[in-house]
């Protein structure tokens, strides 16, 4: 019985965790943190779309920025369609840009990371607490 | 309908020309403005539209200032060294 109810909640953490890593704020939003969960989709989306704009998708390379890239795929699984699509180097990109471009594209990764640990924690907490109690 | 796609698709496919000169140190305000709201949303235990602008405005100030001072420090010790 505390076999399965430890699964269970188990399972609950992995659901947030991987919602938070799809979707920048969902972890958060199915723990019913509205507010918290709409400030982190709409900071972590306009950073990594700032850095797209400056650097172009060019900054997302998984061939010549691997580091960079592994702190950009913390955003969302989907920028690996980017990494896709730019593993041809025809967005290449290079000097001032490039460098902005894949600090704020990589710093946005760095913050939803965080995200999906504080979403995590907080489940566990309210697992561990319930609410009213 | 599709001008406005393709426009949209060519902002993010083209960079934009930045040039190295001292005004690009500012792009550092907008990213240090992202990480004081995201780590302020992930500490703040409720989250209120006052107290949360607040801390996020003390957070990125604090950010700011402590960038300018480290620019200084450097500053001070490459004007020693050269």
């Amino acid at each position: 019985m505390a076999s399965r109810s430890k699964d269970k909640n188990l399972a609950f953490l992995l659901v947030v965790g991987l919602s938070a890593w799809l979707i920048p704020g969902a972890g958060h939003f199915i723990l019913r943190e509205k507010a918290r969960a709409i400030i982190i989709f709409v900071a972590i989306a306009l950073t990594f779309t700032v850095g797209l704009y400056v650097g172009s998708i060019g900054v997302v390379n998984p061939v010549e920025g691997k580091l960079a890239y592994a702190a950009q795929i913390m955003n969302s699984p989907m920028v690996t369609v980017l990494g896709r699509v730019t593993v041809n180097n025809h967005y290449s990109v290079f000097g001032k840009p490039n460098e902005i471009g894949q600090i704020y594209t990589s710093i946005a990764g760095l913050l939803n990371l965080l995200c999906i640990v504080n979403a995590v924690y907080m489940a566990h907490l309210q697992k561990a607490q319930p609410r009213g109690a | 309908m599709h001008l406005i796609t393709a426009l949209t698709i060519a902002t993010f496919t083209t960079p934009e020309k930045i040039g190295v000169t001292p005004l690009a140190t500012l792009w550092l305000l907008p990213l240090a403005a992202s990480i004081a709201v995201v780590y302020k949303a992930t500490k703040v235990k409720r989250v209120r539209a006052a107290d949360f602008f607040k801390e996020s405005v003390v957070l990125f100030a604090s950010i700011v200032v402590f960038m300018v001072i480290t620019a200084l420090v450097l500053l001070a010790l490459t004007w020693i060294v050269t």
